[in-house]
């Protein structure tokens, strides 16, 4: 273990030709940690995980897995990964069970303990009662469920996820990232890309924003929030609110401002989780009606369009 | 190496789901067998019987000559290889070769021996049923070799006569005998480079090697056919060694391979009558030849970069090979063709199987060390080119 860190990655470069797909990309994940690389497509997301994965050479830079320095053909650090590769990368002909059957002995996964783990899998990817059915026969949620299984078949320290939800219907989608969530909350790092904004909200601890091939940015989505300067909006419907109450909701602190409207108090806030509690204490305090609140908080898309210049699905 | 069968068992277990397994391994060479079998005309066993020609013939001369080519077509029917319709007329005999009564007929002009006698220039015909073109050759070859006779018989009585042993009133007696008689040297047959194995035999072994270099191929493809659909990235992210990967999809076509030779040896011998030889030497000879053109075939696709691409080499090669190590006709082993012919897994397979055929085991071994050779050298250069294919 290196302070910690399940993944150090530094300074890694990749160019294939003339395009230089990845420069000096740098990050760490610790353990527990769900971390999000976020961009859209092109951004270098694949190429890196590629390297970190040990699947591509890299031109330049280190990657540390779990301490172990990872390379194409280092064998002993792909034992703590597990990858779920964007495009499905499951045998159709085979069922469920047999596809983990047969990675899990390409990880020299014990039989007995194979046989255990399969079932546990199976039944955290919600596939039980169809694991002896040809996977050529599943829905394509079903199939991105058991790409994902077998990522994390042979209990990885860190499980790598590229995109796994690119084409996949709502239900599918949300099963899938309560299945990371379940994951994280046991203590499993996880590398996640994607370009869907709303799934690095709700999944990652931090997110590294990509584009071009490098770092714009990283740290918690507040972080990253702050870095922008942009401050979140609570909108709130009271009855009795009077100068003395606008004058303790502006003492609170973080309030930058607040401006009563017709039928509304609109407060603008540094960290609306921060300062709704404070600002219902005073409305309370003051005998205010609250029928309604509201909060907007800037997200990652506004940080990105505001690093990039661009929106993530440009 | 575990990893490598874990691979190969698992693409053996996909080629079963898939059905091509049994298709390439077992299906296809037994409807090779089973056309085989009708090509030879029920079986291998019927080659060594005699085949019996029907033929008629419209004498028409009634002089030497005509009883002379008569006494001929009737030794060879003695022999019980041809059977004879008479016809009085050279149209009966026509009509019978037209509507297939008898598969070829002779006619005989009237004044065939006075005008041979006499140093003139006359023609036997041959007509053949157009569906009957084997027994027409066989016709045809029988008045060529009959008027070859005739003309040394010519020679020899026309010398005689100059030389006076031979008086005019005996000539005409004697050029009918000199046309009948056996030849006065008999040509023995020449040894050939290789023993040989029967024809039969010959083209069962020829094509089943032949068909060896498709379920060889797959080897590759599969391996193409895995990064098309993106499950060998998952197997270059798992902690093996990559050659693994080449070593497993090559053990599993080896092993097709293996069984498939081993099903056409067994069904040509049992339903064929095929004659192999000793079974411990076809044993040695079927390894050799299938590492071979697995690994001749692991060469080639390695220049492929997707699947179409290494079956379009694959066949490529597999035809030329064919070709050249005398797959499909023997080949002479002189000159350049010959030089050829011994690069290839195919002409050292027969070769070897020749060499069985009129020895024990330890005939068929020089054959199985140059296959050996080939799966050595071009095993080696294909692992190390596939080496660049192995990548996401």
């Amino acid at each position: 273990m290196n302070n910690g860190r399940v993944l150090e990655a530094t300074d890694l470069k990749k160019s294939f030709g003339d395009i230089h797909a990845v420069r000096g990309v740098s990050f760490h994940i610790g353990v527990g940690e769900t971390y999000g690389l976020l961009g859209p497509n092109g951004a270098g997301k694949t190429t890196s995980i590629s390297m970190v994965s040990g699947l591509l050479q890299r031109d330049g830079g280190e990657v540390l897995l779990d301490g172990q320095s990872m390379t194409t053909t280092t064998l002993a650090p792909k034992q703590e990964i597990g990858l779920v590769p964007q495009d499905l990368a499951i045998y159709p002909d085979l069922t469920a069970r047999e596809n983990l059957r047969f990675f899990g002995h390409l990880y020299s996964m014990p039989k007995a303990e194979l046989s255990k783990r399969i079932d546990e899998v199976l039944e955290v990817v919600g596939l039980s009662d169809r694991a002896n059915d040809r996977s050529s026969e599943y829905s394509g949620g079903m199939k991105r469920r058991l790409n994902i299984g077998i990522g994390l078949l042979h209990r990885p320290k860190l499980l790598v996820l590229d995109e796994p939800t690119v084409g996949v219907d709502p239900q599918s989608r949300n099963a899938i990232l309560e299945s990371v969530e379940h994951l994280s909350s046991e203590g499993m790092a996880v590398l996640y890309t994607t370009h869907y904004m709303e799934e690095a909200e709700r999944l990652c601890d931090r997110v590294g924003i990509i584009d071009q091939g490098e770092i714009k940015a990283e740290g918690t989505r507040r972080e990253l929030i702050e870095l922008i300067g942009q401050q979140d909006l609570i909108r709130i419907t009271a009855t009795g609110v009077n100068d003395a109450t606008l004058a303790d909701l502006r003492g609170l602190a973080g309030v930058a401002s607040v401006s009563p409207t017709e039928d509304s108090l609109d407060m603008l806030v540094n960290d609306a989780g921060a300062a709704l509690p404070e600002a219902m204490r005073v409305l309370t305090a003051h005998g205010s009606g609250v029928s309604s609140v509201t909060v907007e908080e800037p997200d990652l898309e506004a940080v990105f369009l505001h690093l990039t210049g661009k929106a993530l699905r440009d | 190496m575990r990893h490598a069968w874990t691979i190969a068992k698992n693409d053996l277990a996909l080629r079963a789901r898939d059905r091509s397994i049994f298709i390439i391994g077992l299906v296809a060479p037994l409807a090779l067998a089973f056309i085989f079998n009708l090509v030879f005309g029920g079986g291998i066993s019927d080659v060594g019987e005699t085949i019996t020609f029907e033929m008629g013939i419209a004498n028409l001369d009634g002089g030497p000559i005509g009883e002379a080519f008569a006494g001929v077509l009737d030794s060879i029917a003695a022999d019980g290889r041809l059977r004879i319709m008479e016809f009085d007329t050279a149209e009966e005999a026509r009509q019978a070769a037209d509507e297939g009564g008898t598969g070829a007929v002779f006619i005989l002009p009237a004044g065939l021996s006075s005008s041979v006698l006499g140093g003139a220039n006359a023609t036997i015909e041959v007509v053949g049923n157009v569906d009957a073109p084997t027994t027409t050759q066989v016709a045809s070859s029988i008045a060529e070799q009959f008027a070859l006779g005739v003309r040394t018989a010519d020679l020899s009585v026309g010398t005689a006569m100059a030389t006076g042993a031979l008086q005019p009133q005996d000539a005409i007696a004697a050029a009918g005998e000199a046309g009948t008689a056996p030849p006065a040297i008999e040509i023995g047959a020449i040894q050939a480079a290789t023993r040989q194995i029967d024809s039969a035999t010959y083209f069962v072994a020829g094509l089943s090697i032949f068909f060896l270099f498709f379920i060889a191929g797959m080897a590759v493809t599969s391996m193409l056919e895995e990064r098309r659909e993106g499950t060998l990235m998952r197997l270059l992210a798992a902690p093996i060694n990559r050659k693994s990967i080449t070593i497993g999809k090559s053990m599993a076509s080896v092993l097709i391979g293996l069984g498939s030779m081993t099903v056409l040896v067994i069904t040509s011998t049992l339903i064929m009558g095929a004659e192999w030889g000793s079974p411990a030497g076809v044993a040695l000879l079927v390894v050799g030849a299938v590492l071979a053109v697995v690994a001749l075939m692991t060469f080639a696709g390695a220049f492929a970069k997707t699947a179409e691409q290494a079956g379009n080499l694959q066949s490529i090669v597999a035809v030329t090979m064919g070709m050249l190590g005398g797959t499909f006709f023997p080949i002479t082993q002189e000159g350049l063709l010959g030089k050829l012919s011994l690069m290839t897994p195919n002409a050292w397979f027969m070769r070897g199987l020749g060499e069985l055929a009129g020895g024990g085991i330890s005939a068929a071994l020089p054959a199985f060390f140059v296959l050996i050779g080939i799966a050595v050298v071009s095993g080696s250069i294909g692992l190390f080119i596939t080496g660049r294919m192995v990548k996401p």
